[in-house]
């Protein structure tokens, strides 16, 4: 089996160096996890609300290695087929036909016709056949179907593939592998047992802070800080959907294109759209909660 | 406690790593051997140098779940940190003894023990050709203990039955489909290439999630304990099945499902439940059951059944919003209103009127074979 030839993470530190030159902020839990995964060889699966940035983990890391990243987005219903490779059935026709008009090797036809040149790779099996190793990305792992993470297995932990037709194919790179989920139903053990596992939560003030600003160099301090304020105060209170770090960094970008310096009702009533992406949600701080929240902004600003 | 070893008490780092593992499966985390090499290897890459990032891979390393991680932090601190920190076992302990543990007897078919001459003369009344069919008509509540012992065995043999009957349904469909390339040209191979017989795969049927709401306030519980017992013999038919109780709040009953024997569940749900028969709050309890439970369990695929008299004490508005709410993350939403069943009922009631637009169904369910229609419902997801 390859081994991971690639030779730039040799310490926590070292990753979140790395990370932040590629504009993502690590704490001191996610470098670690993201060293151990690197070095063990072991995936790593990231759990929080969405929003919170766990596929984006997986982005800076392959910019951080300096290699491909490999996606595959997982929903009900995701089938070998699709996550792992599909024999090109045109190309095999085709040459079936061939095979019969010439002189005809029917004898090695089967051979011929299940060989590497007419199978289409599908993520899963491009990401064990690169030449350097990739990051893998199965995001949203708690959407497939529980039998395709009992597939996953096999692949998570001996880092090949059997394919009927052709035999085993054996990892020539180790890919790093990162799973994402929202846990909107429990993982299995045996899946959980194989990887890292790391919980995502929201940020706390300072860290978010530092994230928006990381996005938006040139924005005035105090804008953050309400911005920041207001979604710490959205986040507490009970809505159908929570706004998460991607929406603070929009918000963010939408005040700045309507160029206002403050967090007012007005600015606010704009740019709500970018926050609370619920009818029910919007209807609420229709319904007062604007008000709340401008007086909450108000006793810590 | 005291005798527990800690990490001071090892002389080298890879022992006190073994000890630490040793000690967190004796603490019921589900730790291997596996895990334990992947922690020697961390401590290898140098994690070993800093408490924070020993106790940040090590979290790493062991935890499975949000709950364990909340477990790790202290279990970590006890064993490697140098100042004590208080067992949290303590409290939880003194919670538990607390639970007014009701008699089992006062359990399986309530109010069927003391079954008045009233009662049976009622039961007779319903007319029928014979004694099975008449049961199957029977409102529950109705029933004496002898008649319900038998309404059982019929409907065991029914519940039977109907497994039967629906594994058939989902094996019919089989030939249907779209054209199955991979197995069609596997089979040409045979033919010299040439395609004549042609393979096809079909939709594979996927199990549903179900999700069932019983109340069991008042009256309401000989049918919840119906409900529910139908409910389990449909259990290998769906994906996974969660079931709450609620009168005046929510209980999570899903772990008692899995129990082999039903009786035992039954018994065991009792001893839980405090809040047995008792006055509803239905919007408080779907309430609960919205904040705490709904994003993790349903999905776009999941039937969801209430089963409740819709008598509510609580306020009807809120019984509108949540059940709102509910339906936005359902496939089906199915009420079950046993009084439906009784004549000249009308939905009137203040929460009931409110939920009533959100239904897709709304059945009574007060008898046997009112429960098995039932099927025709859950089979059509």
């Amino acid at each position: 089996m390859g081994e991971l030839n690639l030779g730039v993470f040799d310490s926590p530190e070292s990753v979140i160096a790395a990370c932040d030159s590629c504009g993502y902020l690590a704490d001191d839990e996610l470098a670690t996890a993201l060293f151990l995964a690197y070095k063990l060889g072991k995936p790593l699966l990231l759990e929080g609300h969405p929003g919170v940035g766990k596929t984006e983990v997986a982005n800076v890391l392959a910019k951080a290695l300096d290699t491909n990243l490999i996606r595959l987005q997982c929903y009900e219903g995701l089938d070998v087929n699709s996550a792992v490779y599909e024999w090109n059935y045109q190309k095999q026709l085709l040459s079936i036909r061939i095979a019969q008009n010439g002189n005809g090797h029917t004898g090695n036809l089967e051979k011929h016709i299940f060989g590497k040149d007419f199978l289409l790779k599908r993520p899963l099996l491009q990401s064990i056949t690169q030449e350097k190793s990739p990051v893998l990305l199965i995001d949203e792992v708690d959407r497939a179907d529980e039998e395709f993470e009992a597939f996953l297995l096999e692949l998570l932990s001996a880092y090949q593939i059997s394919i009927p037709e052709m035999g085993t194919i054996e990892a020539s790179k180790k890919p790093i592998v990162i799973l994402t989920s929202n846990r909107t139903r429990e993982l299995s053990d045996a899946l959980k047992r194989r990887c890292l596992y790391i919980w995502n939560d929201f940020p706390d003030f300072e860290k978010e802070m530092n994230i928006v600003k990381k996005h938006h160099p040139h924005i005035e301090e105090s804008l953050v800080r309400q911005v920041i304020h207001a979604i710490q105060y959205l986040r507490e209170q009970k809505l159908t959907k929570y706004p998460g770090i991607s929406e603070s960094i929009d918000w963010a970008s939408a005040l700045l294109a309507i160029g206002t310096q403050k967090l007012d009702r007005k600015s606010i009533e704009k740019t709500l759209s970018c926050v609370l992406k619920a009818v029910d949600d919007v209807d609420k701080m229709k319904n007062g909660e604007l008000e709340r929240m401008l007086g909450e902004l108000a006793t810590v600003i | 406690m005291q005798d527990q070893q800690r990490a001071e008490d090892f002389t080298t780092y890879s022992e006190a790593i073994i000890g630490f593992v040793q000690w967190l499966r004796l603490q019921g985390m589900g730790v291997g051997i596996h895990e334990s090499q992947q922690a020697l290897m961390a401590a290898e890459f140098g994690c070993i140098k800093e408490k924070a990032l020993l106790k940040n891979a090590f979290r790493l390393i062991f935890c499975t779940s949000p709950s364990d991680r909340q477990q790790f932090d202290s279990l970590f601190e006890f064993f490697w940190g140098r100042e004590k920190i208080a067992v949290k076992g303590k409290t939880t302990y003194k919670n538990q003894s607390n639970i007014k543990k009701k008699s089992p007897a006062s359990l399986v078919w309530m109010g069927m023990g003391n079954g008045s001459e009233d009662q049976k003369e009622d039961a007779k009344k319903v007319s029928g050709a014979n004694q099975v069919a008449r049961l199957r008509k029977t409102d529950f509540t109705r029933l004496t203990e002898m008649e319900s012992e038998e309404l059982e065995e019929i409907a065991q043999k029914l519940w039977k039955q109907m497994s039967l009957r629906m594994k058939r349904k989902m094996k019919a469909s089989a030939n249907h489909g779209r054209i199955d390339l991979r197995n069609t040209l596997r089979r040409s191979l045979n033919y010299g290439g040439e395609l004549i017989e042609l393979r096809k795969k079909s939709p594979k049927a996927r199990r549903k999630k179900l999700v069932v709401l019983l109340d069991v306030s008042g009256s309401m519980d000989t049918y919840s304990f119906f409900l529910l017992r139908f409910i389990c013999a449909l259990r290998v038919h769906f994906a996974k099945i969660e079931a709450f109780l609620f009168s005046t709040h929510l209980i999570r009953i899903t772990e008692y499902l899995h129990t082999q024997n039903l009786e035992t569940t039954l018994k065991l749900m009792s001893l839980r439940t405090d809040n047995w028969s008792s006055g509803t709050r239905i919007g408080e309890s779907l309430k609960q059951f919205n904040d705490s439970f709904a994003r993790e369990i349903l999905h776009g695929h999941s039937t969801v059944i209430i089963l409740s008299d819709g008598l509510d004490t609580g306020e009807p508005d809120l019984v509108e919003e949540e059940i709102k709410k509910i339906k936005l993350r359902t496939r089906q939403l199915i009420w079950l209103n046993p009084l439906k069943g009784t004549m000249g009922y009308e939905p009137i009631q203040k929460g009931m009127a409110a939920a009533l637009p959100q239904l897709d169904h709304f059945r009574s369910a007060n008898t046997l074979d009112s429960i098995l229609e039932l099927e025709k419902l859950l089979i059509n997801v």
